[in-house]
This record gives structure tokens, sequence and C-alpha cells, in this order.
């Protein structure tokens, strides 16, 4: 192969034309995957965010029916008035074992301010006597109404109702508190996208050795010390490698933030993190969401490797197909030429051009002839030839 | 006898000897040396380059030294 012939040129123009081809369907699919992937984890962190809404909405709900439905009840109103804690826990502990199979963990009763003092926990009856002192005691005795919003406590990061209880006679008792865990609504979101899911708690806001202490109480591994920022309350998965993320929970913005993509084994997946309020609006916690994304990117290959065949294919038969229309319209008439021009200089002055097309290598098959022509002429003129003759 | 004449009788005879297609043979040595074989006579003068650009012709076409 002549390295400066223009079959080798045009080889090569192809070849680069392939490998450009190639190298630009990699990209664009790439870029598209990308583009797809941050959908898809923009899609995940705002649905989980919306779910996580419903989910407290809907629960927040249900505690204050469950709340509106006990004050009717004379037999728990007058126990509450009469500071009864032995009866309030008889007539409850039946209620509170239902209530707890639907997800309320929390039950206590408070006595009314100054004191504010746990009267009676129905999920931890012999502990009472403490003055919790959160957020949400200071705004019910503010406001004498019902407040909502997730709460740390003892028993750890829950969706909490607290509401004035007043006796038959309308006068204030004290209060009584709803919750539930916030980690039980994590595994219905997984139930309900498939999504993985991990509620983190920022260590500003939970004492290191109440933390200790719930681990001890749960049977759990202290995880205190796995990151610098904050401690994972509950996740969906039984590892914590997904849970990845380096900043201060504070940092997440209200609409939540994608994070990266990331490959275990075959598998791909995309991570997103939005904040978790208390009732007080700090950042406490954050939900870490995580998608598998593996066959959109399963998907996404395959198109690749198809399209990648496809140009290959259709880039050869391209080459076959011009090399081919060159060799007959350009290639194989210039040797016709030049094996002509050869044979004239050789001796063989019968030799012609045949002028096959009136294309541009036509025309010069034409004046190539009119040349050939004139050169023999000049050539038998000559008195060389005049005396062989 | 010129050198010229002389190398050109001598390429004529390898074709021959060769079994060469001596009009295409003469026609390449024709086209790299710029000078018509047939043209090349007894009396045609002697011209170093010429002689040169022969000689090589012959030694690349006809391995003719």
């Amino acid at each position: 192969m002549k390295w400066n012939s223009i079959r080798t040129k045009v080889l090569a123009a192809l070849a680069s034309c392939l490998v450009l081809g190639v190298g630009g369907i990699l990209a664009l699919l790439q870029y598209s995957f990308a583009r797809n992937s941050q959908a898809l984890a923009s899609d995940s962190v705002a649905g989980a965010q919306k779910l996580f809404q419903v989910l407290e909405a809907r629960e927040t709900s249900k505690m204050a029916a469950v709340s509106e439905t006990l004050m009717i009840d004379p037999q728990v109103r007058d126990a509450f008035a009469a500071k009864d804690r032995s009866r309030l826990l008889d007539i409850t502990a039946p209620l509170y074992t239902k209530l707890k199979a639907e997800g309320i963990t929390n039950w206590m009763f408070h006595a009314p301010e100054p004191d504010m003092a746990v009267f009676l926990r129905l999920h931890n009856p012999s502990k009472f006597g403490d003055r919790l002192n959160r957020f949400m005691d200071k705004e019910v005795v503010r406001t004498h109404a019902m407040v909502t919003g997730n709460e740390l406590a003892k028993a750890g990061f829950a969706v909490r109702i607290l509401r004035p209880f007043y006796d038959s006679k309308g006068k204030l008792s004290g209060y009584v508190e709803f919750g539930e865990e916030i980690g039980r609504f994590i595994k219905e979101m997984k139930s309900q996208t498939g999504d993985d899911y991990g509620l983190l708690l920022s260590k500003k806001f939970v004492d290191r050795q109440f933390w200790a202490d719930s681990n001890a109480v749960w049977k759990r591994r202290d995880n205190w010390d796995d990151n610098p920022s904050f401690v994972v309350a509950d996740k969906t998965t039984p590892s914590d490698s997904i849970i990845q993320f380096q900043q201060e929970l504070a940092s997440v913005p209200n609409r939540g933030k994608v994070l990266e993509r990331f490959k275990t084994g075959d598998s791909v997946f995309v991570r997103g993190i939005f904040p978790i309020y208390d009732a007080a609006r700090n950042t406490v916690g954050a939900m870490f969401v995580v998608r598998d994304i593996s066959a959109v990117y399963e998907s996404m290959r395959k198109t690749q490797n198809l399209l990648v065949a496809l140009i290959i294919v259709a880039m050869l038969l391209s080459t076959v197909l011009v090399l081919t229309l060159l060799n007959r319209l350009v290639f194989r008439r210039l040797e016709h030429i030049i094996d002509v021009a050869t044979r004239v200089v050789g001796g063989d002055y019968e030799s012609e051009i045949k002028i096959s097309s009136d294309d541009e290598i036509g025309q010069f098959e034409h004046l190539f002839e009119q040349f050939r022509c004139v050169f023999v002429d000049l050539l038998s003129h000559l008195p060389e030839f005049q005396n062989k003759e | 006898m010129s050198a010229l004449y002389d190398l050109k009788v001598r390429i004529e005879d390898k074709i021959k000897a060769d079994g060469l297609d001596a009009v295409k043979v003469r026609g390449q040595i024709g086209l790299r040396t710029g000078r018509i074989l047939a043209l090349i006579t007894p009396g045609t003068a002697d011209d170093p380059a010429a002689v040169a650009k022969l000689k090589q012709a012959a030694k690349d076409l006809l391995n003719l030294n």
C-alpha cells in the first residue's frame, strides 16, 4: 500500500470518519445517560421528599384523630384530671397496644405548665416525672393549640403531635402527645418506590450518651463514629456503604440535592439527599435516597453497542462503495492512460486512449489522446524514424 | 559508438533475454529517463546525466548493472 496514494488517503479519511462517528455516538450516549441519570436522581429526591411529606401529613392526621377521640372519652379525661396515673395506665394500655401495631410508638401525658413534666409514658410506664423542655413543649404552652412536627427525643426521632387536654369542665388537665418513629417511614417509602433510604441525624442535635443508650435499648451497633457530622438513624439496606455524604446536613438545600452516580458490581446507582426539619425548622436530619438505575444503564449500553455496530457496518459498506466507485471512475481509467502513455513511449504508436465518458477524467482522456496523436505525428517527422522507414 | 547507445543495446538484449513485454519496458524506461530509446542511435552524443539516468532505470527495472 502506497502511503501517498489517493486510495490510502480516502481510506484514512473514511477511517477517521468511522473513529469520529463512533466516538461521537459514544460521547453523545454518555452525555445522554448522564442527563438521564441526573433526571432520575432528581426525580428520586423530589419524589421521596413528596412521599415523605405525604406520609408525615397522613400520620399527623391519624394521631390528631386519635387524640380527638381520646379527649371525648370520659374515663381517660377523668383519670388524667384526677392525676391518677395507675388508672390512666389501666384505661389506655389496651389502646396503646393497638396503636403501636398501627405505628404510634410514643404516647405521653404531660402535666400542665409550669411543671410540664411527663406524667405517663405509655411506651415506658415506669419512667415519668422528667421534663423534656423541647421546642414543642414551649410552643404548646405558648399557643394552647395542637403543635405538630418532628422532634428528637430519648425514644428517637419521631413525627409528633402535642395538644392541650381538658377535663369535663374545660379546665386544662395537661397535654397529650403521640409520636411515630420516622425510621418506620423509610420502610414504607421503599415498599412504594423500590428505592433505598437512609435517615441521617445531625450530631449537633443528638446527645452522644443518648445515642449510645438508644443503641443499647434497640440492640443496634453504636455507629456514632462512622461519619463526622451525622449518625445513620435507620436505613433500608443492611450495609451503610451506599450512604456517602461528607458535608454538613445543614448545607442541604430545601428542595434536596442530587449527589453522584456510582457503581457497585454490575449495578449502577444515583444518590440524592433532602433535609428533614424539626418543629423549630432546624435541619436536624436528612433523608438519603439511592435509586438503582441499572436497567436504564443496561438499556443505554445495549443502544450504544447497537449504534456502534451499525456505524461500523455502515462505514465499512461506505468504504467499499467509495473505493469501488473511485476504482471504476478514476483509478482504472488513470491506469489505462498511464499504460497507453508507457506503450507509446515504448514504441507502440497504435495504442489509443479509449474515451469512456465525458466526465472530468473523460476530458483528461480526450486531452491525452490528442496529445498522443501530436506526439506520434511529431515522432514520424524525426529523421531517425524516417531513416528506419 | 556512444556509451548511451551501448547501454541501449544492452537494455534491448536484456529485454529479449528475459522475454519481457518490450514495448512496456521501453516505455517505462523512457518515462523514467525522459528519453525515447528508439531515438538513441550510434551517433547520439554522450551526456553523463542521461547515461546515469538510463543506468539507474536499467538497474531498477531490469536489474542490469
